[in-house]
């Protein structure tokens, strides 16, 4: 996947770690410092950069947002945006990216963005967080790992 | 037993406009399929969620609608939880997903996928 994650504020260099660290769950504060580069960012797949090409103009980006709420006590929200602020962290893949705040994204991080088509309905959503427990079946609303 | 005069039976299902056209956008290019399917199933947090599949053939204890040309069989199991519900179809730039407006339903989950009765 080459996501580019343009980071603006850039965390302690964690590429020198030995890997044996890296693998390690974080369990504890102290230990969470050692959590790997590739957890920090939010993944898209295929289906997902495809119909977000087919659907956003010029300078608009999927706002991912999380949310209280929901029968499992967080949910996620999706928008269009064209405004970006300095707390945003954006995710870019083949042209199209997707924005999340600081907040949202200590709750996605991890996680991977696909657009699920059925035929009852198309919709974006949230797969493999590994900050959610378990979610309610729609897929919206997650409960956090404590 | 006296005998009782039978009323004309209101539609188990109607459809709106947006669920008509999708609903023949759909079918259009798919000639083996004569119409979607309405289902509800155990699942979700509040016990209930509706299905929607093609279908090939009516079965005999499938409900047929008719409407503007276009037909949606309920299934046996979700005759009585339908009954009165409008089928609509919802289209944003996120999203497009087929709504069922239940009257009879008692409360559904935040997401709305699932409810109960």
């Amino acid at each position: 996947n080459n996501i580019a994650a343009r980071q603006r504020f850039p965390g302690p260099l964690r590429s020198l770690q030995p890997i044996s660290t890296v693998s390690l769950r974080p369990f504890s504060g102290a230990a969470s410092q050692q959590r790997s580069d590739l957890d920090e960012k939010v993944h898209l797949t295929e289906s997902c950069v495809k119909r977000l090409g087919e659907i956003m103009v010029e300078g608009e980006y999927l706002r991912i947002r999380v949310e209280g709420g929901g029968c499992s006590g967080f949910q996620y929200k999706f928008s269009v945006d064209a405004d970006r602020t300095e707390d945003d962290r954006v995710f870019e893949q083949d042209g199209v990216g997707i924005v999340v705040d600081q907040d949202s994204l200590e709750f996605v991080k991890g996680a991977t963005v696909d657009f699920s088509q059925e035929l009852i309905r198309a919709t974006f959503q949230v797969l493999k967080n590994p900050r959610a427990d378990h979610g309610c079946s729609c897929g919206s609303s997650f409960s956090v790992k404590l | 037993v006296s005998k009782r005069k039978i009323l004309p039976t209101r539609a188990a299902l109607t459809l709106t406009p947006s669920a008509v056209n999708k609903i023949r956008c759909l079918l259009q290019d798919k000639p083996e399929y004569i119409g979607l399917k309405v289902g509800v199933r155990t699942r979700g947090c509040n016990g209930l969620t509706y299905t929607l599949d093609y279908t090939k053939q009516k079965e005999n204890s499938d409900e047929e609608v008719q409407q503007d040309g276009v037909r949606v069989f309920i299934a046996k199991k979700a005759q009585l939880t339908l009954l009165g519900t409008e089928m609509d179809f919802v289209e944003s730039k996120l999203s497009s997903e087929f709504v069922f407006n239940n009257p009879n339903i008692k409360g559904t989950c935040g997401c709305g996928e699932s409810f109960n009765i």
